[in-house]
């Protein structure tokens, strides 16, 4: 899609992202962390913002997305085609992890959950940092992983937020190169106060 | 119009996997949303598939909106790969999908699409199967209004399906259901698992591979994610039974192809009118024959 705006593309990123067949791979592996939630799973190839390229595999003008701390700039916000909205009503938000969110997001209907946000959350590493320990639908027993770069209150809120199944949002924590999913089915236990 | 016009090539021709951009990526974060709500009826916006709704379009759209270049697909229909519509899916992937390769092995395939069964060969977690559904709501046989049932789905209630599980055992000393038995995931959703047999409902309990079902007809997407619960709904004293395959003797019946006996079987009548019986899986049928040609082939040597 979009391959002569792709040609003037962010210097930052490679214009790989905004090709049909570089998202198709990139979806595979976004469904993978889905599907087995907190592995860690690479995205981006040298050269590639991870964040954009997620964003490319799965926005365009079908959905609402929301960019509260307005980290994308106007030339992809153009690329992506995506119709843009406040974080109350976003089907997707992309946020710091660093930075607690003033709004809240939507938690679907009992009758459309599917409506409860993604939110694309942007984490310093899914390497170090503080542990969590995850259990639920696609974990055999019980992960362990350890994300630094994310404000304590989101996984406070998250608690809240995923209180009454089927309602809730779905998390994408996104490092520089790698993601990692939390569905709402996800438990989450961490180590209060840790960051 | 001109008679002599032809369209350029870039516009005669399909995008790779037929569907457009925006349709694949509709479809895929409805899978995303599937697999976050486990056994809930995600809807999307199917789209016109040039073959008839009924006919795997549901399926279809799912395995076309997850292929690439490198994928190994595999497509079945009541466990054959050698059926119409086995054979036609098929050969639509390998016409609109360049550099995809086609199987009939399970042990090979990446991508399983199948009608009717959950292939023999334990899945693993680096396969997805994908289950071509024709009715996706359980909930439709007690209850017509859609913006009803989507609130019992919301609610968990159930009790009007295990009313009817109920009375069947009242009328018939047995759950009447052979196949679309309703399934519990993760504890919430019931999900009509597609026309699959019983004995393939606990299967899908706990599987390592990814599962995703697609109605093209009714527009629903669901999915029952790896390491999940898949309980078929029952009750406490009447335990669930798959399909029985003893005979008279109480023998557990064996294939009369080759042999196995612990597979699901085709009940099938030759030109005599005698009763034989034949793995569904043809793949797994294959490879019990060849790895019993190669036992007796050691023994004779």
């Amino acid at each position: 899609m979009n391959e002569s705006i792709a040609m003037h593309a962010n210097p930052k990123t490679s214009p790989s992202i905004w090709q049909a067949a570089r998202q198709q791979k990139a979806f595979r592996q976004l469904m993978q962390a889905f599907a087995y939630p907190g592995r860690t799973l690479p995205l981006a190839e040298v050269g590639e913002d991870t964040t954009l390229l997620l964003l490319a595999t799965l926005v365009d003008g079908g959905c609402r997305l929301a960019d509260p701390q307005q980290q994308l700039n106007q030339d992809d916000l153009q690329r992506l085609g995506v119709t843009r909205s406040a974080s109350d009503a976003a089907d997707y938000l992309l946020c710091q992890g660093t930075r607690p969110l003033e709004a809240e997001p939507r938690l679907g209907t009992l009758e459309n959950p599917e409506q409860g946000a993604t939110i694309v959350l942007q984490v310093a590493s899914l390497a170090q940092g503080s542990s969590l320990t995850l259990s639920g639908p696609g974990i055999r027993d019980r992960h362990h992983l350890q994300v630094s770069g994310v404000d304590p209150d989101w996984w406070i809120r998250r608690e809240a937020w995923n209180a009454h199944f089927p309602l809730g949002v779905d998390m994408i924590l996104v490092s520089e190169e790698a993601v990692i999913a939390l569905p709402r089915t996800t438990t989450l236990r961490y180590t209060k106060g840790a960051r | 119009m001109n008679p002599g016009y032809e369209l350029p090539l870039d516009e005669a021709a399909y995008s790779f996997g037929f569907l457009d951009e925006y349709a694949k990526r509709e479809v895929r974060r409805t899978i995303l949303k599937a697999i976050c709500i486990p056994g809930y009826q995600t809807p999307y916006a199917s789209r016109e598939m040039p073959m008839g709704r009924g006919f795997g379009t549901g399926g279809l759209q799912v395995t076309l909106s997850l292929v690439g270049p490198g994928d190994t697909v595999k497509v079945i229909d009541q466990g054959a790969d050698d059926s119409v519509n086995a054979v036609n899916l098929r050969k639509f992937i390998e016409l609109t999908c360049p550099k995809v390769d086609t199987t009939e092995h399970t042990r090979d395939a990446s991508l399983i699409q199948s009608r009717h069964r959950v292939p023999e060969m334990p899945l693993t977690e680096a396969q997805v199967l994908v289950l071509q559904v024709p009715y996706p709501d359980p909930l439709v046989v007690v209850e017509p209004s859609e913006a009803r049932r989507k609130v019992m789905h919301g609610e968990g209630d159930y009790s009007r399906l295990l009313t009817k599980l109920y009375e069947d055992i009242v009328q018939f000393d047995e759950i009447t259901i052979s196949h679309r038995y309703p399934t519990r995931i993760n504890g919430h959703y019931v999900i009509d698992p597609s026309p699959i047999p019983r004995y393939d409902v606990p299967r899908l309990h706990h599987c390592p591979a990814l599962i995703l079902l697609g109605a093209g007809r009714e527009k629903k997407i669901y999915a029952v994610p790896p390491y999940t619960r898949a309980e078929p709904l029952v009750f406490d004293d009447v335990p669930f039974r798959t399909e029985d395959f003893r005979d008279a003797q109480g023998q557990r019946r064996a294939c009369a192809r080759c042999g196995t006996r612990d597979s699901f079987l085709d009940e099938l009548i030759d030109d005599d009118g005698n009763k034989l019986w034949q793995c569904s899986d043809s793949d797994y049928c294959n490879s019990q024959l060849a790895s019993g040609q190669d036992s007796t082939r050691e023994v004779a040597q």
